[in-house]
């Protein structure tokens, strides 16, 4: 379940592939912390819940660096040298020494993402497609340079394959209601997973009460990741669309996108993977996956609010309607009727976050300094930390699959104190330990259903985090714990 | 006539010693809440022996760990409006006389929570009201009972006694959220609708704890609690007025013999649509 290692670089800025802080100087700095002491206050003891058969660390082969490999997790990681890059880490909280851990939540975002959009505002804001005067030419190119940046980034054919969002939710509902108002028929068939996100859902059923269409639930294994032997079963002719997410963003599994992809195109399915959990964490490449749509969100991947992205393949863009009505999305309007334009414009009514997607541009530029495949070995070895630490803390029930050579976890573990709510222990770890998880059902609803549960804790982790906000975590969860047990 | 222990019970987090001992004992109360310290006896032991008290965990079934309660000067003069309120947290030169309303409550929680200094602190206050929380019936963690829009299950049965008088249950399966329940129960439990309905959620602003956000959320239990609550409130009202306008309104049948009062006005508007579409109803015409 690997991604491949292709290596996806911006175009625009090349520059080394390690200890980058940021794209946007002159001279790139190699910024690298003194070194850190590791902590080893806590003592791992034996979990009552933890299952049987031992976690063997998943291990990926990473490009040679001349600083940082070796002690992934020790003083120099990943971790430590970028931690200066994003300002809003250091702070403290109620008290304590803030310890972000919800990151699948929204990612903080680097120094270089902030100057670029304040320069923006500063130097030249002005509308983009419209004006002919300077600030609005400049304004246009960079906008435009930010949708060829993210096309580069997921190796899209081009730029005009990238519709800008509002956000992923806002992305699939334009293709609910744009594609699949269009192209569904009574009996059609939409395969998804009973682990998917409310975006993914929600729209889905929407369009298909409007148009007749059913929709059918991929369930999960006994190792609690969707199964993906039965989701060939589940296709047919019948089948005309498959919409999945290619990281689970409360199971942390990681779905076989290639495969599938394979499948649903076989049956004549088109397919959209909801990428908003795998695009901040992992090379994705649109081209090798064989997707016809993919979502994400830039503010989980270190960017601005308010602007997420739509890939969707030219030929089906092409045939889509529009779904906002507006300015912009027009070629001619009269009383009676109107000509659109061409995607992407076809599918961007209004002005656009403009600010936001040039903070998205500046977003690639800084996450391809360092290299996605980096950021994506050192996240692995994180996650890896993080579960087997978690493990060990009694009373723990973590959901998902143990990772292991087959299963590959995201950076992310969603889990459950038994006899404490989650919310009583994100409560007490954010108001005594400064350290801040998620609680709730993480928009998956129908997933803690199936599950059994009506609400889980979630600790998440961006490259930015460290090997010590895991120890931090674990030590307040251990406190959390006891003062939650001497209390009742 | 309640004691002046039972009366300051509400006091009880703020000690600084306890006894063991069965007699009575001095117990000093230490708080910037307070002017002067003061002194009074306590006529129980505070905890058991058997539970040492760990940093900011309060002892069970202590006289003392009752619910919140709080009292007005009858001298002071008394503003409906919370913020506005006149009524001070009590001083050890004032003597507490009469229930509060419901905007003194809200003021007196306020009061409290305010003055506790760390945000923990009020983690391990809502704690402590969460054991005070009556028992919740089983069969009441139903669906139509849950409030919706919160992390945490919540399920609140609300009725109207005979003095028009709101009763509020409620639970929840979140030990902190169960300490927010037990707080608006005792502000509300037993209150006139009216004053029910004129609590703001940012009236409670003080008490969300960890949650600078006075807005809606799914995590702001203030705010979905307090709205579930004044809605079902707001429906007993509207029910119960109906039902009264009805019985006290009743429509007036004029004959030879003057005029007289006849059934209700549902009964009227059934007579009336009745001869209009042609059918034969009893009654007077």
């Amino acid at each position: 379940m690997m991604m491949a290692s292709t290596t996806v670089e911006s175009a625009f800025l090349k520059i080394p592939s390690f200890g980058f802080v940021n794209p946007n100087n002159a001279t790139s700095k190699l910024v690298s912390r003194s070194s850190v002491s590791l902590r080893f206050g806590f003592h791992f003891r034996s979990c009552a819940t933890s299952s049987a058969s031992a976690a063997e660390p998943a291990s990926a082969s990473s490009p040679s660096s001349v600083v940082n490999d070796g002690a992934k997790l020790g003083p120099g990681s990943l971790g430590h040298i970028t931690r200066p890059d994003f300002p809003i880490l250091h702070q403290a909280v109620n008290g304590s020494k803030l310890v972000y851990l919800d990151n699948a939540a929204t990612s903080q975002k680097p120094t270089a993402v902030l100057e670029a959009i304040q320069n923006y505002y500063e130097s030249y804001n002005s509308n983009v497609h419209r004006g002919i005067h300077y600030l609005s030419a400049r304004a246009t190119d960079e906008f435009e340079l930010a949708r060829q940046k993210v096309a580069n980034f997921i190796n899209a054919s081009e730029s005009r394959e990238i519709v800008f969002t509002r956000n992923a939710t806002e992305a699939i509902n334009l293709v609910a209601y744009s594609w699949g108002l269009t192209n569904l028929r009574p009996e059609d068939e939409i395969v998804l997973t009973i682990a998917e996100h409310h975006s993914n859902i929600v729209p889905w059923q929407l369009v298909a009460q409007k148009t007749g269409a059913n929709l059918k639930f991929l369930e999960l294994t006994e190792d609690e990741v969707p199964d993906v032997g039965k989701l060939k079963e589940m296709l047919s002719k019948k089948t005309k669309l498959v919409a999945v997410h290619h990281v689970s963003n409360m199971l942390a599994s990681v779905l076989p996108i290639e495969e599938i992809a394979s499948w649903a195109h076989d049956v004549g399915a088109k397919v959209l993977v909801d990428a908003c959990q795998s695009v901040p964490h992992m090379v994705v490449d649109v081209k090798k996956l064989g997707l016809d749509f993919l979502v994400a969100s830039s503010h989980k991947m270190c960017g601005p609010t308010g602007i997420g992205l739509l890939y969707g393949k030219s030929e089906l863009l092409n045939a889509m309607p529009p779904f906002l009505g507006g300015g912009e999305m027009i070629a001619d309007v009269f009383l009676d009727h109107s000509t659109y334009a061409e995607p992407p414009s076809r599918f961007e009514a209004g002005t656009p976050a403009i600010a936001e997607a040039i903070g998205l541009g500046a977003t690639i530029d800084y996450l391809s300094g360092i290299g996605m495949e980096r950021i994506h070995d050192y996240e692995v070895e994180l996650a890896n930390y993080l579960y087997n630490s978690l493990r060990s803390v009694p009373n723990i029930r973590i959901y998902g699959p143990e990772p292991s050579r087959v299963f590959k976890r995201a950076a992310l573990c969603s889990f459950n104190v038994e006899d404490v709510h989650p919310t009583d222990v994100a409560t007490f770890l954010d108001q005594q330990h400064g350290v801040a998880v998620r609680s709730g059902h993480h928009c998956a609803q129908p997933l803690h259903r199936y599950l059994g549960i009506n609400a889980s804790a979630r600790a998440s982790l961006h490259f930015y985090n460290t090997k010590e906000d895991v120890d931090d975590f674990i030590r307040a969860l251990t406190d959390t714990i006891s003062f939650f047990t001497s209390f009742k | 006539m309640q004691s002046l222990t039972q009366n300051l019970s509400f006091l009880s987090p703020l000690f600084s010693q306890v006894s063991e001992s069965p007699e009575p004992k001095k117990i000093q109360l230490k708080s910037s809440f307070f002017k002067n310290p003061i002194f009074f006896t306590s006529h129980k032991s505070v905890h058991s022996p058997d539970k040492p008290i760990s940093t900011g965990v309060f002892p069970k079934n202590s006289i003392f760990f009752t619910s919140p309660k709080c009292y007005h000067n009858p001298d002071k003069p008394i503003s409906r409006n919370p913020r506005n309120s006149s009524v001070s947290c009590i001083t050890a030169h004032e003597i507490p006389l009469q229930p509060l309303t419901v905007p003194e409550k809200v003021h007196c929680l306020a009061c409290e929570f305010k003055s506790l200094p760390e945000p923990i602190d009020r983690v391990k206050r809502l704690l402590h009201y969460a054991t005070l929380l009556p028992p919740f019936d089983e069969s009441g963690r139903v669906e139509e009972n849950r409030v919706k829009g919160c992390t945490t299950m919540v399920w609140l049965q609300v009725e109207m006694d005979g003095n028009r008088l709101m009763r509020y249950k409620v639970d929840s399966d979140s030990e902190i959220t169960k300490g927010f329940c037990s707080c608006l129960i005792w502000l509300f439990d037993g209150a006139i609708p009216e004053e029910v309905l004129s609590v703001k959620t940012d009236d409670l602003a003080e008490m969300n704890v960890g949650m600078p956000s006075k807005g809606h959320s799914r995590v702001n239990t203030w705010h979905n609690i307090l709205i579930s609550i004044q809605k079902k409130t707001k429906n007993f009202v509207e029910v119960k007025d109906k039902d009264r306008s009805l019985t006290e309104f009743p429509p007036l049948v004029g004959s030879t013999d003057g005029f007289s009062v006849y059934g209700n006005y549902k009964e009227a508007q059934y007579m009336q649509e009745s001869r209009q579409a042609g059918n034969e109803v009893e009654g007077p015409t």
